[in-house]
């Protein structure tokens, strides 16, 4: 083990001084971070919703303050009329309207409950389904107090509601499985690739150092890298935006470095497979392209179409991504993302036997 | 003489080439010894066999008293190599490449004192590839002798150095046989082979054709009837080089 360990610490004293690779693995994931952050915080974490409130009642009254006391959505006071003309232009989300006849008090037999009306934009798919999500909580706790079987924690998780709708909260696991994934393909596939091509690897190979003890070392060397990458864009991630993993730290950590393990192998697997450093960005792409788009990193994974699904919900960074988001989000441990993880080893497995097919010591 | 190389009708095919058909020959321990042939003769070939990196498909190949087919990691721990065509990792200095062999050994070294040996000590905290080829050069024996090798192979070592530096080299290789170990080298350059070598083998279509000391073979042509025409030349274009450009390293080397 100390050979490996040794052996690690001067690729990393050599990948310190790499300042192209420096940039790409620290600064570029933080950009990304960055960018995304601040450019979709504000059009996604706010719902904006009128309310053209008919009735004008106590009722009604109550259920305007509750909805404005809500972080996540930007009230509007508008008519029905001029809320749908701006909902064509999307320059507004939803609208609610509240009947003239709006009440809250238990249904009698025979007469008609009060209707609320909540119209939604479909260019919008996202806000619309975080707000009317917000609308039916609060009307059915409205609805549990009259009946007067109310739970006593309502309000409590009105508040969980709150937090987890934010944007950035959503979007950092993203971000950090997405980068990962790069981290991972990217640093073993380019470094390796221009190691083989210029002899370094059979220079090292004619010593009696172990391939494996070099591969252990080549392994180690990004997990240290990605543990400094993850830190640092949690360290961001939480000056900036308030970022807070709701399931701790060290979970984060474990699933995001079994994620390094898995995208690694593919690293190697692509590094033994490239002839030249030119192959690399090509094949890289078209491995991790697909995945940044369809494995939920900006977007809620359901936005991809129907149909090609099942293939999204199967790829490598979406077992990643929920895995993180699920720790992050909904504070799972990880025995509750365990289907998630045995995902992970799956893949792993998978990119372990590409690796060992395509990268042959004794062919270098 | 005591062979520390010894090779018995070594084979090697890549597909229906024969890159070594069936050579034999043996290396005496202290010796300079050169394997000559023109290119595609299956000099790299035999030399990466010896050192380890290739499995012959035939004959058996002592290396300091190891059977490098049944034992290459054993073989690789006696010897020391200078690979053709071949790097060290990128964005570290001189010493730490002579650090980085050591811990490849698993061995502690005095990096400097190996500088050193190769008049490589004011270069150590200088970055590998910012070395000049024949700087770069000791560099990679310096890194071959982290295990004070008994057999130190050296792959075309002068290929592409000037004038001045293959010398510099030639004293060095002069040097690490007379601290007793045996250096084994390949080689395009025929003077070379000459002032250099004790004994040389030349190697042609993957065997050996003739092996002796430089100066028998020579004989030895001369005896069988060679002349050439006599040009009585006192010096070459190359002693005319040295002359005006002098012996000593250039900076930067």
């Amino acid at each position: 083990m100390g050979q490996t360990l040794r052996f690690t610490g001067m690729l990393l004293r050599a990948y310190a001084r790499d300042r192209t690779a420096l940039f790409f693995s620290l600064i570029v994931p933080l950009m990304l971070l960055v960018i995304f952050g601040y450019l979709n915080l504000g059009a996604f974490g706010k719902v904006s919703l009128a309310i053209d409130d008919q009735a004008r009642n106590a009722a009604s009254g109550q259920l305007v303050s509750t909805l404005r006391g809500i972080d996540t959505l930007e009230i509007r006071d508008e008519s029905a009329d001029a809320a749908r003309r701006q909902l064509k232009r999307t320059e507004l989300d939803m609208l609610v309207v509240i009947p003239p006849d709006y009440t809250i008090a238990p249904a009698r037999p025979g007469q008609a409950v009060p209707q609320l009306v909540i119209v939604g934009n479909d260019a919008r798919p996202q806000q619309v389904s975080v707000g009317t999500a917000i609308i039916t909580a609060i009307i059915t706790h409205t609805t549990f107090a009259v009946s007067q079987i109310a739970p006593v924690v309502s309000v409590k998780q009105e508040r969980i509601e709150g937090v987890r709708l934010r944007y950035v909260d959503f979007l950092v696991p993203g971000i950090l499985g997405v980068n990962i994934m790069q981290l991972a393909i990217f640093s073993v596939a380019f470094a390796l690739v221009v190691d083989k091509r210029r002899g370094v690897l059979r220079r090292i190979m004619a010593t009696p150092l172990r391939p494996s003890r070099f591969l252990v070392a080549q392994v180690l060397t990004r997990l240290v890298l990605a543990t400094v990458q993850i830190f640092i864009m949690l360290g961001v991630a939480t000056l900036l935006f308030g970022y807070h993993s709701v399931g701790g730290i060290l979970p984060l950590l474990v699933v995001a470095l079994l994620g390094a393990i898995l995208f690694l192998t593919i690293g190697f697997a692509l590094a033994g497979w490239a002839e030249t450093e030119n192959q690399v960005p090509a094949i890289a792409q078209l491995i991790t392209l697909p995945q940044f788009f369809f494995s939920g990193v900006f977007f809620q994974k359901e936005a991809a179409p129907e149909l090609i699904r099942p293939i999204t919900n199967a790829l490598p960074l979406t077992f990643l991504n929920d895995a993180l988001r699920e720790i992050s989000v909904q504070g799972a441990s990880l025995w509750d993302v365990r289907s998630q993880i045995l995902g992970l080893l799956v893949w792993t497995v998978i990119g372990f036997i590409l690796a060992i097919r395509f990268f042959r010591f004794d062919r270098f | 003489m005591t062979a520390i190389v010894a090779v018995r009708d070594l084979r090697k095919n890549y597909g229906e080439i024969q890159a070594v058909r069936g050579t034999s020959f043996e290396v005496a321990e202290g010796e300079i010894f050169g394997l000559l042939g023109p290119n595609g003769a299956g000099k790299t070939t035999t030399v990466e066999i010896l050192e380890g990196l290739r499995k012959a498909d035939g004959g058996s190949a002592i290396v300091a008293g190891v059977d490098v087919s049944k034992d290459p990691v054993a073989a690789k721990r006696r010897v020391g190599v200078q690979l053709q065509q071949s790097a060290f990792p990128e964005n570290l200095t001189a010493k730490e490449v002579v650090e980085l062999f050591a811990i490849c050994y698993d061995v502690r070294v005095d990096a400097m004192a190996l500088l050193a040996a190769v008049d490589l000590a004011d270069r150590a905290g200088q970055r590998q590839e910012k070395l000049s080829g024949g700087q770069r050069q000791r560099l990679s024996i310096a890194a071959a002798l982290v295990n004070t090798p008994r057999v130190l192979f050296l792959d075309e070592p002068t290929t592409g150095l000037d004038p001045q530096a293959r010398r510099n080299l030639w004293e060095l290789v002069r040097t690490i046989r007379s601290n007793g170990t045996t250096v084994f080298l390949t080689t395009h350059y025929m003077d070379e082979a000459e002032v250099l070598c004790d004994r040389v083998a030349v190697m042609d279509h993957g065997d050996i054709i003739a092996l002796d000391a430089p100066r028998r073979l020579i004989a030895g042509l001369l005896e069988r009837g060679f002349t050439k025409p006599v040009v009585q030349q006192q010096a070459n274009l190359e002693d005319v080089f040295l002359d005006l450009t002098g012996h000593g390293l250039r900076e930067g080397d």
